[in-house]
C-alpha cells in the first residue's frame, strides 16, 4: 500500500461537445494536438466554434499547428512553451463567464497544472474534460525537499533537489498536481525496493 | 435539554407576526443549553400532535449558524393543508414545549464558489436568512433577488435590506419592478452559483434560465418547499417484508401512512430531495405518480423505486420492499 495499488490517478476523458455551452475554449499541447483536431470536427458538425489554445511543447516531438492553423476557429493562440499556454488560459478564464465549456489534451503534467487552473475558478466535472495524450511519464513530487521533477519513468530515482534515493508512489495529489515520492529506504537503511519501469 | 427518540424537546420562547401569513418562532433548550450546530440552509422537522397521529412539517433554520442559543423558524399558514401550520399559528404559546428533529442541511452553500446568487420568493426566503449570516465572515461577494406578493409582504426582505443594503433586491408586488430571473444570470463570473428557494413556478424558471445561458447543473441549486403537494387520491399498498396492507388517505403520504401504521422507515426531508427514503418496488399493477427530485428520469420510467415521502401510485396493486 505504502508505493502501489493506490486508486488516485485521474481518470481521463474522451473530448467530446459538452451539451449546453456558449463558449468553447480548447487548450492542448504537443500530440494532444490529434484530440484537439478530433473535436473540432465534432463541435462543427454542431455549427459551434472554439478559441484554440495550442503549446508546440512536446516531449514526443508531435506538432499539428499546420493542421490546426486549417480549421475554422474563434481564434487560435499558440505558445511556445504549457507554461506560457497555461498562463494566458488563466487570464482568459478570469474574463470569462458562466456557460463556458473547457477542454484539455496532452501529457499528464499539463493536464495536471491545468487542473489546478480551472478549479481554481471552481470549474467542475460537467464544464471539462480532459483527454491525455502520449506517454505516461510522471511529474514527481519529493516530499523531502520539495522539488519537482519532470517525466520520472523509473520506480527509484534519485532527487536532483535533495540527492536523496527515492521510491515513487503511485499516490497522485491533484493539489499538486503530481505523484509523490518519499525516501527508499526510510523503513530499512540500505534496503531499496526493487527498480522497476513505471507503467507508462 | 434531552435527545429523546432522536428529538429535541424545545421551548417556545417567542412567537412575533412578521406578515399576515408568517409567524416566527424562536425556540431555545429549556435548561439553556446550546443546540446542536448546524449550518446556513439546514432545516429541522417539526412533530406536531394531531389526535392519535403526528404532523411532520419541515422547517428551514432562519437564524445564524454562529449563534447555538436559539433556533429559529417561520412558518407560513397554509388554509387548505392538513392543519399542521394552522395548529402551530393557533394553539402553540409562548412557553410551550414542542418536539423537533436535530438540524439536516441539504442546501449548504458551495464552499468553492466565487459568487453566490440567491433567488427566493415569499417564505422561500427562510434557509437563505441562514445562509446570508453564515457568508457574514467570508469575503466571497453575494446578491439576493427577492420577490414578495405585495408590501405587507415584505418585512423579512427589509430587515435584510437594512443588514446587508445593496445586496439585497428586494421586489413587491404592485411597488417594485418584476423579478427577471434570466437578466440575473446572465453575464456572471465562471464560479457562480445560484440558489433558488420559493414556489415551484421561481424554480422552475431558475432551472430553464440558468440552462439556457449555458449554466452546468452543478451550480444551480434548489430547495422546494413542498405544501402537502404529497396529497392526491387515497390507495392502498403493501409491505413486502410483513405483508402489512397499508392505506394512504387523501391528505397523507405513503411515509406517513407507514408511520401512522406504527412501522419505521428512514427519511430526512420529507420532500423527495435527498433520498433517504428510496424504495424498491417489488410488484405493481398501476401507475406510480413521481413527485421526487431525485430519482433519475430513467429511474421514474423504470418504475422500480418509489420515494415514499412525496410520490404516490395510481394502482390495483403495489408492493414495496419495506
Amino acid at each position: 500500500m505504502l508505493i502501489t495499488g493506490i486508486k488516485s490517478r485521474p481518470v481521463y476523458d474522451l473530448l467530446r461537445p459538452l451539451p449546453g455551452g456558449k463558449r468553447h475554449i480548447v487548450a492542448g499541447q504537443g500530440s494532444g494536438g490529434r484530440a484537439m483536431l478530433r473535436l473540432l470536427d465534432e463541435l462543427a458538425d454542431l455549427g459551434q466554434q472554439a478559441t484554440l489554445l495550442y503549446s508546440e511543447e512536446s516531449f514526443s516531438g508531435q506538432n499539428f499547428l499546420a493542421q490546426l492553423q486549417q480549421q475554422p476557429a474563434v481564434e487560435l493562440r499558440v505558445y511556445a512553451s504549457n507554461q506560457a499556454l497555461l498562463e494566458d488560459l488563466k487570464g482568459m478564464l478570469g474574463q470569462a463567464r458562466m456557460g463556458t465549456r473547457l477542454y484539455l489534451t496532452g501529457s499528464e503534467s499539463f493536464l495536471g497544472t491545468a487542473m489546478q487552473v480551472y478549479t481554481a475558478f471552481d470549474m467542475n466535472r460537467d464544464e471539462v474534460l480532459r483527454e491525455h495524450s502520449g506517454t505516461l511519464v510522471r511529474r514527481v513530487w519529493c516530499v523531502h525537499c520539495d522539488t519537482y521533477t519532470e517525466n520520472v519513468t523509473q520506480r527509484v530515482y534519485q532527487c536532483p533537489g535533495c540527492d536523496l534515493t527515492l521510491v515513487v508512489r503511485d499516490h497522485y495529489s491533484r493539489r499538486l498536481a503530481a505523484f509523490q515520492a518519499v525516501k527508499a529506504d526510510a523503513e530499512v537503511p540500505g534496503e531499496l525496493p526493487q527498480a522497476e519501469e513505471l507503467d507508462t | 435539554m434531552s435527545l429523546n427518540n432522536g428529538t429535541l424537546n424545545l421551548r417556545v420562547a417567542r412567537i412575533e407576526a412578521v406578515t399576515p401569513e408568517i409567524k416566527r418562532f424562536t425556540l431555545v433548550s429549556p435548561d439553556g443549553a446550546h443546540l446542536p450546530a448546524f449550518s446556513g440552509g439546514s432545516h429541522v422537522v417539526v412533530l406536531i400532535p394531531n389526535g392519535q397521529n403526528t404532523l411532520r412539517n419541515p422547517y428551514s433554520l432562519m437564524s445564524s449558524p454562529y449563534d447555538t442559543s436559539a433556533y429559529q423558524i417561520a412558518v407560513r399558514r397554509v388554509e387548505d393543508g392538513r392543519g399542521g401550520s394552522r395548529r402551530l399559528h393557533e394553539s402553540v404559546r409562548e412557553g410551550d414545549l414542542i418536539d423537533i428533529t436535530p438540524p439536516v442541511n441539504l442546501f449548504p452553500l458551495v464552499k468553492q464558489a466565487r459568487l453566490h446568487l440567491f433567488i427566493a420568493g415569499g417564505v422561500g426566503i427562510t434557509p437563505v436568512i441562514s445562509q446570508l449570516e453564515e457568508l457574514r465572515l467570508s469575503k466571497v461577494p453575494f446578491e439576493l433577488h427577492y420577490a414578495v406578493r405585495g408590501p405587507e409582504h415584505a418585512r423579512l426582505g427589509e430587515e435584510l435590506q437594512r443588514i446587508y443594503g445593496g445586496q439585497v433586491h428586494l421586489y413587491r408586488k404592485g411597488v417594485d419592478e418584476r423579478l427577471d430571473i434570466s437578466s440575473v444570470l446572465a453575464d456572471r463570473p465562471l464560479g457562480s452559483h445560484v440558489y433558488a428557494c420559493g414556489p415551484d413556478s421561481m424554480i422552475d424558471a431558475t432551472l430553464d434560465c440558468a440552462r439556457a445561458l449555458g449554466w452546468t447543473d452543478s451550480h444551480i441549486h434548489f430547495e422546494r418547499f413542498l405544501e402537502q403537494s404529497s396529497g392526491g387520491e387515497a390507495f392502498t399498498f403493501t409491505l413486502g417484508r410483513s405483508g402489512a396492507k397499508i392505506e394512504v388517505s387523501p391528505d397523507q403520504s405513503m411515509l406517513e401512512a407507514v408511520e401512522a401504521a406504527g412501522f419505521e422507515m428512514p427519511y430526512l426531508c420529507r420532500g423527495g430531495a435527498c433520498g433517504h427514503c428510496e424504495t424498491a418496488v417489488l410488484e405493481l399493477d398501476g401507475e406510480i405518480l413521481h413527485t421526487d427530485d431525485w430519482l433519475s428520469d430513467e429511474d421514474k420510467l423504470a418504475n422500480k423505486k418509489i420515494m415514499p415521502c412525496v410520490s404516490r401510485a395510481k394502482c390495483n396493486h403495489l408492493v414495496i420492499d419495506l
